[in-house]
């Protein structure tokens, strides 16, 4: 599979060449990465989804995987252009749909793990229906919502996750509307596996995706990443640099939060980050397959 | 597996460690950068610092390096692989 990388990477002049052995080898990212992919990605210089990406990758890779036994689900945006780099089954559905398909692919195929990779947009606008009823059913999906709270490959229009007051090519003048809480919402919908974290956060979004991967029900991991082209740009939010910057400082831990009065918990205004739920419920497929061999066997 | 392309910088390993801890050795992929500075920025020992005429970090002070994965796991293009030495 290097080979196959080293050729997507073509060399330019100022580069030296020095062997090295067995670099790509001991990357677990880059043995993952898809063989012939034209490098780099078309996300923006910064954008944290790559980094997303990359902890999905080791996350995947601690748990020992094949890449046959994971399929990657993904609608339309710049959070759906993911499996794209990536060495799994793929696929590449309609806007919103990522988890109308994968319901699908998880009841055809109970065996195999099913992420379904999206943008806020994608899971709470377009394909917020499915995200509620996906989460009721209880189905075997890890749902990776990375929320940069904009449609950024549209153009910057304000998304169901951007803040109140926060600009957008749509809102010149502030949103005036209050923000979904993702992780609140699956909850209530009846997720099984809860937890949020950032992209500054790396290592702990590796943690959190290996549980939700193994998880047997539905869970869901919220990235919170930044869209320092768009977003950044019109609140004036600064570099890629400096809005990851901003998610170390203003995001607490959710053991820390727990620790602080009811009064301070009210007036806390930074982003929470942590297990939120980790319950057990009966798995939808299990329960389906239950109801064959019931049914099958002659009984009522 | 033949060679790998790697940014021109100091030789690696050139001066022994300067304390005791583990070390590092970064590698750039300087045609996956895109030069967004995340690692130039973070990197607490600043072993990186971004060239003076190309888009991409180079690596000036390698003895520095204390393997903490910061760069190489926070790298949007996944350009930098970071080894740790023995």
């Amino acid at each position: 599979m290097s080979e196959h990388i080293l050729e997507a990477h073509t060399l330019e002049e100022h580069e030296a060449l020095i062997p090295q052995a067995n670099w790509f080898e001991r990357s677990e990212t880059l043995q993952k990465l898809r063989k012939n992919k034209k490098f780099p990605t078309i996300w923006c210089s910064g954008c944290g989804i790559g980094v997303v990406m990359g902890a999905l990758i080791r996350a995947i890779d601690h748990l020992g995987l094949k890449n046959d036994d994971v399929a990657l689900v993904a609608g339309i945006g710049c959070t759906a252009r993911m499996p794209v780099y990536m060495d799994f089954n793929t696929l590449h559905t309609t806007h919103g749909r990522a988890l109308a398909f994968a319901t699908g692919l998880k009841i055809a195929r109970p065996d195999m793990k099913v992420i379904a990779i999206m943008g806020d947009g994608d899971a709470l606008a377009i394909g917020g229906n499915h995200f509620i009823h996906a989460a009721r059913r209880n189905l075997g999906i890890t749902a990776l919502v990375v929320n940069n709270a904009i449609y950024g490959m549209t153009g910057g229009q304000y998304s169901p996750t951007t803040p109140v007051g926060g600009k957008a090519t749509t809102a010149p003048y502030g949103n005036v509307e209050p923000p979904f809480p993702v992780c609140e919402l699956a909850i209530a919908a009846g997720a099984t596996y809860v937890a949020r974290s950032t992209v500054y956060h790396a290592l702990e979004l590796d943690k959190f995706l290996a549980e939700a991967i193994a998880k047997d029900g539905f869970s869901l991991v919220e990235a919170v990443s930044y869209c320092h082209t768009t977003y950044g740009r019109l609140n004036k939010l600064g570099t890629a640099a400096d809005m990851m910057r901003a998610l170390k400082d203003n995001t607490i831990a959710k053991p820390t939060f727990d620790k602080l009065s009811a009064e301070e918990q009210a007036a806390n205004t930074k982003i929470v980050r942590g297990n939120f739920v980790n319950i057990e419920r009966p798995q939808y497929t299990n329960v389906y397959s239950n109801l064959i061999t019931r049914v099958q066997g002659g009984e009522k | 597996m033949a060679e790998v392309a790697v940014v021109p910088g100091q030789p690696q390993s050139a001066a022994p460690p300067v304390r005791k801890g583990p070390r590092g050795e970064v590698v750039i992929y300087a045609t996956w950068c895109k030069g967004c500075h995340i690692c130039v920025e973070f990197c607490p020992p600043k072993v990186l610092e971004m060239g003076p005429s190309d888009n991409h970090p180079k690596v000036v002070h390698p003895e520095k390096c204390t393997a903490c994965h910061f760069c190489d796991t926070h790298c949007p293009d996944l350009a930098i692989v970071v080894r740790k030495l023995e």
